[in-house]
């Protein structure tokens, strides 16, 4: 029976490996492949299967001028779109969760939970339905087509992830902590900065990830919001493929757009295996 | 800037002098805006001198902590006002006031030092150098933390922890009061028995008023030289250990100090000077005259109660139920009719089977009428 198990256990975790690397490996190897080597028959090996070439990945970075695409500004505005606006809902987001954690508003029936929800349903509307009010909003503020248009869109859609992430959080810290530090002498904002923020260290971590992601993974309002001035690197990818889809460079830019999610992914690893989220409430 | 730096030094010179602590008139309800709103602390007016420790005893739910963090500022009563000094500081921010509290559970800041943790209520304050590495270091003796100053407190076990809560609120030595709300509650008996009484010595030596929240009597009579009883948002006694035990002014203090609790019957007044329990006269020395018809009490503590050879005056002849050995006494359960009697007795003393008889010391009888002691 427990060999069974363990063979069972094995297997699953081996098929979902080959699951999830699979598909990079093959883009991995498609990237390095031209024309030939991709249409006539299946090939996998570089040098035993097919003679590999770095043209895929030359015409990300040649001007359109000399047959390229240019993928390093869509890059780069994907880099400034989502730090900028994930680093601006961190911050508002987690101003506006710890007055919701700790204080009691009301207004009218309205309270807490309430403005929390308001928070939240933000993310469960279909964006589609938020594409129009953004695209009249932008283009009566003149900021369509723009990086700053882009950002304060996305610091919209990424806020809400911010605040429910971290109003969770900080109800776990109990309200004891802030009440000590006031007794020891802080007052409240310091409470709150010297305090209580370095104790949420993991919380902002895992807000940040999560805003990170939505905002680089994010084609649709990119797609929707801009037209020739400005380009984010999801739609960039998408536009690549033509009436010959060119596998090997769309490989070479999905491998390049993941890549950051990656270093991402294994940063925050790191810092949860340090056990830092798992110590810091009890 | 200068201003800024003025403020402190008056601040800090200001705090030299521990306080008085008056309370006056306090009451506070957690639904002010309630038409008829529940009140959490009854109106009361208590002083607390400065150097003495203090105990606030009382079940669950009484009151006990709001009545801490009334004085702490964490909470703002609703009516009434606070005095340290004759001086009101009942607006007075919590950051402003000069008290330290220590929590129930463990309160620690995760992301620093012990040494970090026990230095920030003096950093705050904007201490020196030296002088934050002195307290720091006395207080770390005190509470045998010195060798874990350089380690993460977080690493810490639950009990160092609160050590660490402890030590946080005693390094100042300038608070007009430490308040502690059940501090030793995670702490094993052990250290418990011991941190005692380096509270007490640290009062003793540093006449820092201590005031000590708990719902054990033991901690409560062993620690403090005054004892604030609470019921109900209500201050039911406050006195000497030896008060509340030998003359509790309501039936409620009976019941909750001393182990077993006091017996408590239903009687009757028959003279200026005697109840009845049961068709059993006993004689009191409390002043009866104007309690006819009224709900009449007879509490005597069971330490009290003394075993009798044979019926005399005082005595009630009961039916021996239990005996309990509890090792430096004998606990003897009897009954009376319907009524239970605890008594108890030395442990040498020989217990006849089945009646026996049992006298009640008259200077030793309390009356209650209407729960409260005539």
């Amino acid at each position: 029976m427990s060999k069974l198990y363990t063979f069972l256990k094995y297997f699953f975790i081996t098929f979902w490996t080959v699951f999830v690397v699979a598909p990079f490996l093959w883009a991995v190897s498609t990237s390095f492949k031209d024309f030939q080597s991709v249409n006539s028959k299946v090939t996998y090996i570089p040098w035993l299967d097919f003679e590999p070439t770095l043209e895929g990945w030359r015409v990300l970075i040649k001007s359109p001028a000399k047959g390229g695409v240019d993928i390093v500004e869509p890059y780069f505005n994907s880099i400034f779109v989502t730090c900028t606006a994930s680093l601006i809902s961190i911050v508002l987001g987690t101003l506006a969760a710890y007055a919701l954690s700790r204080f009691t508003f009301k207004a009218g029936f309205v309270r807490n939970n309430d403005i929390t929800f308001f928070f939240i349903s933000q993310r469960i509307m279909p964006p589609i339905v938020l594409s129009i009010p953004f695209f009249i909003f932008l283009s009566t503020i003149g900021l369509l087509d723009s990086l700053l248009g882009l950002v304060v869109v996305y610091i919209v859609l990424l806020m809400p992830i911010a605040v429910w992430i971290m109003v969770d959080f900080f109800n776990r810290v109990p309200k004891e902590l802030d009440e000590t530090a006031l007794i020891d002498g802080c007052n409240p904002y310091q409470a709150f900065y010297k305090v209580v923020l370095p104790n949420s260290i993991p919380g902002l971590i895992v807000a940040g990830m999560f805003c990170i992601i939505f905002g680089w993974i994010d084609f649709f309002f990119a797609f929707i919001l801009t037209f020739t001035e400005v380009q984010l690197l999801p739609v960039k990818v998408v536009a690549l493929n033509s009436s010959i889809t060119p596998w090997w460079s769309l490989s070479a830019s999905a491998l390049v757009s993941v890549a950051p999610l990656i270093i991402v992914a294994f940063i925050v690893e790191r810092y949860l295996s340090k056990g830092n989220l798992s110590g810091a409430l009890k | 800037m200068l201003l800024e730096k003025m403020k402190n030094w008056f601040r800090r010179h200001m705090e030299e002098q521990m306080a008085k602590i008056d309370l006056s008139n306090i009451s506070h309800t957690y639904n002010p805006l309630d038409p008829k709103p529940t009140y959490a602390l009854n109106p009361f007016s208590m002083t607390w001198e400065n150097g003495k420790r203090y105990a606030i005893l009382g079940p669950s739910g009484c009151g006990k902590t709001t009545m801490l963090n009334i004085v702490s500022g964490l909470v703002r009563p609703s009516k009434g006002e606070i005095l340290f000094d004759e001086t009101p500081v009942t607006d007075l921010k919590t950051e402003d006031r000069n008290i330290a509290q220590v929590f129930q559970f463990p309160v620690i800041y995760n992301t620093m030092t012990v040494y970090d943790n026990l230095a920030f209520p003096l950093r705050c304050r904007e201490f020196t150098k030296d002088k934050i590495e002195e307290r720091v270091k006395a207080v770390s003796d005190t509470l045998n933390l010195s060798s874990f100053l350089n380690s993460p407190a977080r690493k810490l076990t639950a009990d160092q922890k609160q050590l660490i809560s402890l030590g946080r609120g005693l390094v100042r030595e300038d608070v007009a009061a430490v308040l502690m709300d059940e501090p030793l509650t995670v702490i094993d008996p052990d250290l418990k028995f011991r941190l005692r009484r380096n509270l007490k010595e640290i009062n003793e030596q540093y006449k820092t008023t201590l005031v000590y929240v708990t719902h054990d009597q033991n901690e409560a009579m062993t620690f403090a030289e005054n004892i604030i009883v609470m019921d109900q948002g209500e201050i039911v006694q406050v006195g000497l250990p030896k008060d509340l035990f030998e003359k509790p002014k309501t039936t409620f203090v009976g019941y909750f100090i001393g182990s077993p609790a006091m017996n408590i019957f239903h009687s009757t007044v028959s003279s200026d000077h005697e109840v009845k329990i049961n068709d059993t006269t006993i004689k009191t020395n409390s002043n009866l005259g104007n309690l006819k018809d009224k709900n009449v009490k007879l509490g005597i503590r069971s330490e009290f109660i003394e075993l009798a050879e044979k019926e005399k005056n005082n005595t009630v002849k009961i039916k021996l139920t239990r005996v309990e050995d509890f090792g430096n006494f004998k606990l003897l359960t009897g009954k009376m009719g319907n009524l239970v009697i605890k008594s108890k007795v030395e442990r040498e003393k020989p217990i006849p089977d089945g009646e026996l008889n049992l006298y009640f010391p008259p200077e030793k009888c309390c009356v209650y009428s209407d729960e409260k002691l005539v």
